[in-house]
């Protein structure tokens, strides 16, 4: 018939194409095993994780690791990690994960328990929030890499010149603020910079804000704001930051690196940031080289301790790991003394375990180590529940609206508590 | 004749049709389902909810801002597009020479992936380094970060990136008409104006309502440059309903209450596109 | 025709400036790319100093950007292939042949012009999951044509309706076989529409983006757009590199769309006159 032959040509057109298309991987080698490792660019001068890695390798014969870089911000190496662990197969063995992640992970079946695999007392040498942020529900799922907690920089020298000294409370802050500005009449200076964006570390202000108030943002029940007024009353003074001039209107927008950046430059009299700034202020050639200082963040009432947030991330083997006693010798190694050091000393990150921030070299290279350890014993983790992320993305809107004035606080509180009912009925356990 | 029986014409359609059920018909009659469930696969969530997330979305504040969102955002867009459009293409037309360059470079606007655009106007954006603070004599505006002007410069970098295409069926249109009803028109002593409003624009009416029906279909399916230049903030103020699904979707995992507001965006594709339909067919513009 | 005087020309040439006005975003990113890093956040000055090729170095030395022009220009072309495939014998079928319902299906095939992708994307990704296509070009060949399928399909029922019945039936007569005379004097009367589709379905796959961040997981598959979008920077945006990246994305549409301008026309206009 005549159509055949067409239908012929149809069939094998679209046969080779197909399989054009479907060729996309190489063939995998036999031979040594491979192991993949995904972590965030890791910043600083230098980046440890090569020389590391071949440390490692040298240690392990038969083992090689490649090691992938995550997307940039954490919501897109969330999203990658997520959907792939989702999916099935993964395609890598050990990664690195935001410890708000750990739990969530750990619910869903994604994450090696490798509780079984520790020495007891293994971790005790971490920081216990650390700890505490790798465990749920009695096990542990990843291993604690490296450590981050909510503090104040301020201007030693305008303190030092308007003999003040650093703010115990969110009031003395401000009147700080008035008299250097005051005195200073320089119009570019700006007062008290801090993270606004609709991002994570948005949450994390207002979390910090909430500590200091004495109220939180999950009771036991896992219910968000169980003291409305009081969480309407944090966002109002966030707001008010902006409104009063203490802080610039492009905070809202702000996030790490737009906020260090100008205290970095001396624009700025206060900075809520991470440790990993210290060390870029005291670099040579910086505009505020031997002028910051560090202090725990202002509280508001002088008898209640207003605690930063910790952070920092952990290191987890996948569950469908084809080799799991290796990948967890990868994720032990890398948690390690030698590592972490290693890590710190390169400038960009600071170590979990609480011994280190003693050592000498890592002191030499960093003198604000010790004050960074102290801040972060008092420092207070989000919440560890497998919804954190869930709860803190539907927030981050409600809000980022309530900050810049298209909500009320109380309708920001009154919806972020409404949705969340939605989203959180007949999930929770 | 030769035979042209029915089923080998089906047979030919056959590859596309297959393709077509499984990857578009399917999917639709599958995501109106996910919409009536309640759907969290990272909590392993999976059960009949009926219509409880349409419910949800009914006294969903974020839900009506972002319809709001997309209908002043396709509304603007497509009247600046149009106006703008036409316009270009009547310059276009008087050109001597280098309309095919002039032609290029509008071109060149819509050529672009939106994301290339979205990194385009991010940059213009910039309230410390960018062109458009510059031009505008140094003024410090943050422009994605202010949430009155956040949607503003959305619709702008829409517009730019979309007004080639109105030009370019309208500039295609006013070539085929011919020299000689202009002609006649001097003859009779017609001014410009009278030319444009009585003989041009009429004529151009067709080919701009059609296009105005593509365009508004588009925009209210716009993803990319949202996405990707804002995100849907500050504040949700450029957070359209695509945005909103796709948040709901991916970010929230909620696949129930995302596919829910997915289902919204296609019936109101679908019925904008048939109310136009009808519009145009009654004033016998389509057939 | 129109005598070309003096004014004339100072029109012309101010349309031209102010069109070359209205690509300015473009060339403004254009510039970008080629400013020194270190005079990246000054402005003024306008003009750099001097042009380098630095961020575009950077772009093609973090192996990202390379490989996701690869997978856009396999993934486009695959997809044209494919969606030219189905949609020419599709469109051959329903115009040439009595199909019964065959207004009903092509008004069908017509409206998937204009399906949401946000509508379709969360049962596509189970259904892709569950195939275990994730992160293939497959993937995004599947989901590209069937975006692409319904525009080719109505182009090409449209410009075959042009091409006149008789001719195959007078080859007929003469001896000529059904896909001999499809071969030799449809498919030669058809190429320019052949093109219209073909470059519309290319830009198309190029410039998506929803299915491509959704479906892709690593740069095995991650196509162009989705490589921008995900462009790295340490803590700072590294503005001269994402305008290099930038720059490199656009390459391959902007030389289409401007080389083959009159398929353009031809393909919008004739998915556009014809309902």
């Amino acid at each position: 018939m005549k159509l055949r032959r067409s239908a012929q040509w149809l069939i094998l057109i679209i046969g080779v194409l197909l399989v054009a298309a479907s060729c996309t991987a190489p063939p995998e080698g036999q031979g040594p095993i491979t192991l993949v490792l995904k972590h965030a660019k890791i910043l600083g001068p230098v980046d440890p994780i090569p020389r590391l890695l071949a440390q490692f390798e040298s240690e392990h014969p038969g083992v090689r690791v490649k090691a992938e870089v995550l997307p940039w911000t954490s919501d897109e190496q969330r999203q990658f990690l997520v959907i792939n662990l989702e999916g099935g197969r993964p395609g890598f063995d050990v990664m690195m994960l935001d410890c708000i992640w750990v739990p969530e992970f750990a619910r869903a079946g994604w994450l090696l328990d490798v509780t079984p695999r520790l020495a007891p007392d293994e971790l005790a040498a971490h920081f216990p929030a650390a700890v505490e942020a790798g465990t749920w529900d009695g096990r542990t799922w990843a291993l604690p890499w490296f450590m981050n907690v909510g503090l104040l920089y301020y201007r030693t020298d305008l303190l030092r010149r308007y003999h003040l000294d650093p703010p115990a409370t969110r009031a003395e802050m401000l009147e700080q603020i008035r008299i250097i500005r005051g005195g200073e009449r320089n119009p570019k200076l700006e007062g008290y910079l801090w993270q606004g964006k609709q991002y994570e570390g948005l949450v994390v202000n207002v979390l910090e804000g909430l500590w200091a108030a004495g109220t939180s943002l999950l009771d036991e029940r896992d219910r968000v704001f169980p003291d409305p007024a009081r969480a309407e009353e944090v966002l109002h003074g966030l707001r008010q930051l902006v409104q009063t001039g203490a802080s610039p209107a492009w905070v809202t927008a702000a996030d790490e690196e737009s906020t260090r950046r100008p205290f970095g430059n001396g624009e700025a009299i206060f900075l809520r940031s991470w440790p990993y700034a210290a060390d870029l202020f005291e670099r040579a050639g910086s505009p505020v080289q031997g002028k910051v200082g560090l202090a725990p963040l202002p509280r508001e009432d002088p008898r209640r301790p207003a605690p930063g947030s910790t952070g920092g991330a952990h290191l987890a083997v996948t569950r469908q790991t084809r080799y799991p006693a290796e990948a967890f010798a990868l994720a032990r190694f890398l948690a390690s003394a030698p590592a972490q050091r290693a890590m710190t000393a390169s400038g960009a990150t600071k170590p979990t375990l609480m011994a280190l921030y003693h050592d000498p070299e890592l002191v030499r290279l960093s003198p604000s180590l010790p004050h960074i350890h102290d801040l972060t014993l008092a420092g207070r983790s989000r919440p560890v529940t497998p919804f954190y992320v869930m709860i803190s993305t539907t927030l981050q809107p409600e809000l980022s609206a309530a900050l810049v004035g298209v909500k009320s606080p109380a309708r920001s509180v009154a919806d972020s508590r409404r949705r969340l009912d939605f989203f959180l009925r007949d999930v929770r356990e | 004749m030769t035979d042209r029986r029915w089923w080998h014409g089906l047979l030919l359609l056959a590859p596309a049709l297959v393709t077509l059920g499984a990857l578009t018909l399917y999917p639709t009659v599958w995501v109106v389902w996910l919409s009536l469930q309640r759907r969290v696969p990272i909590f392993d969530v999976h059960r009949f909810e009926g219509l409880g997330n349409y419910l949800f979305l009914a006294t969903d504040p974020r839900f009506w801002k972002a319809a709001q969102v997309t209908v002043v955002f396709t509304v603007a867009s497509v009247l600046l597009e149009a106006g703008g459009g036409v316009l270009a293409a009547l310059i276009l037309r008087g050109q001597r020479w280098g309309s095919r360059i002039a032609l290029s470079l509008l071109l060149l606007a819509w050529a672009l992936p939106a994301v290339v655009t979205a990194k385009l106007f991010e940059w213009l954006y910039n309230p410390a380094v960018g062109l458009i603070n510059f031009a505008l004599g140094g003024v410090a505006l943050n422009w994605l970060g202010d949430p009155r002007l956040a949607l503003p410069g959305l619709i702008l970098a829409d517009v730019w990136r979309t007004m080639p295409f109105v030009t370019l069926l309208c500039y295609a249109r006013l070539l085929a008409i011919p020299a000689e009803i202009y002609e006649a028109a001097q003859l009779d002593g017609a001014g410009a104006v009278a030319t444009l409003t009585r003989i041009t624009l009429p004529l151009l009416r067709r080919i701009l309502l059609i296009a105005v029906l593509f365009r508004t279909l588009d925009a209210i399916r716009s993803f990319d440059l949202m996405f990707v230049l804002t995100g849907g903030g500050p504040a949700g103020t450029t957070e359209t309903l695509t945005v909103y699904a796709y948040r709901s979707l991916f970010q929230a995992v909620q696949l129930g209450l995302g596919s829910a507001v997915g289902v919204v965006v296609f019936a109101l594709v679908m019925l904008t596109a048939w109310g136009y339909l009808r519009a145009l067919r009654s004033e016998g513009i389509v057939a | 025709m129109k005598p070309t005087s003096p004014l004339g020309r100072l029109r012309d040439g101010l349309v031209l400036v102010a069109f070359l006005l209205y690509a300015t975003p473009f060339l403004w990113q254009l510039l970008t790319a080629f400013k020194p890093e270190a005079e990246l956040m000054m402005l003024p000055p306008l003009l750099p100093t001097r042009l380098t090729w630095e961020h575009f170095r950077a772009v093609l030395d973090q192996s990202v950007m390379l490989r996701a022009l690869v997978n856009s220009l396999g993934v486009g072309a695959i997809t044209t292939a494919l969606a030219l495939t189905f949609g020419l014998f599709g469109a051959y079928g329903l115009t040439r042949y009595p199909i019964p319902g065959k207004g009903l299906l092509l008004l069908f095939i017509v409206a998937g012009t204009a399906f949401p992708q946000i509508a379709t994307v969360s049962p596509l990704f189970l259904l892709l999951r569950a195939l275990g296509l994730r992160d293939t070009w497959l993937a995004l060949i599947l989901a590209n044509t069937s975006f692409a399928l319904p525009l080719v399909i109505w182009l090409l029922t449209g410009f075959l309706q042009e091409v006149p019945a008789q001719l195959e039936e007078a080859a007929a007569v003469d001896g000529a076989s059904r896909p001999r005379a499809f071969r030799w004097i449809v498919l030669p009367l058809l190429a320019p529409g052949l093109a219209s589709a073909a470059l519309l379905t290319f830009l198309f796959s190029w410039n998506e983006f929803l299915f491509a961040y959704t479906f892709t997981a690593t740069e095995a598959s991650r196509t162009v757009p989705v490589a921008l979008a995900l462009f790295p920077g340490v803590f700072e945006v590294p503005w001269g590199d994402i305008a290099a990246a930038s720059m490199l994305a656009s390459v391959p549409p902007v030389i289409l769309v401007i080389v083959l301008q009159r398929y353009l026309v031809r393909g919008l206009l004739g998915g556009a006159l014809r309902e």
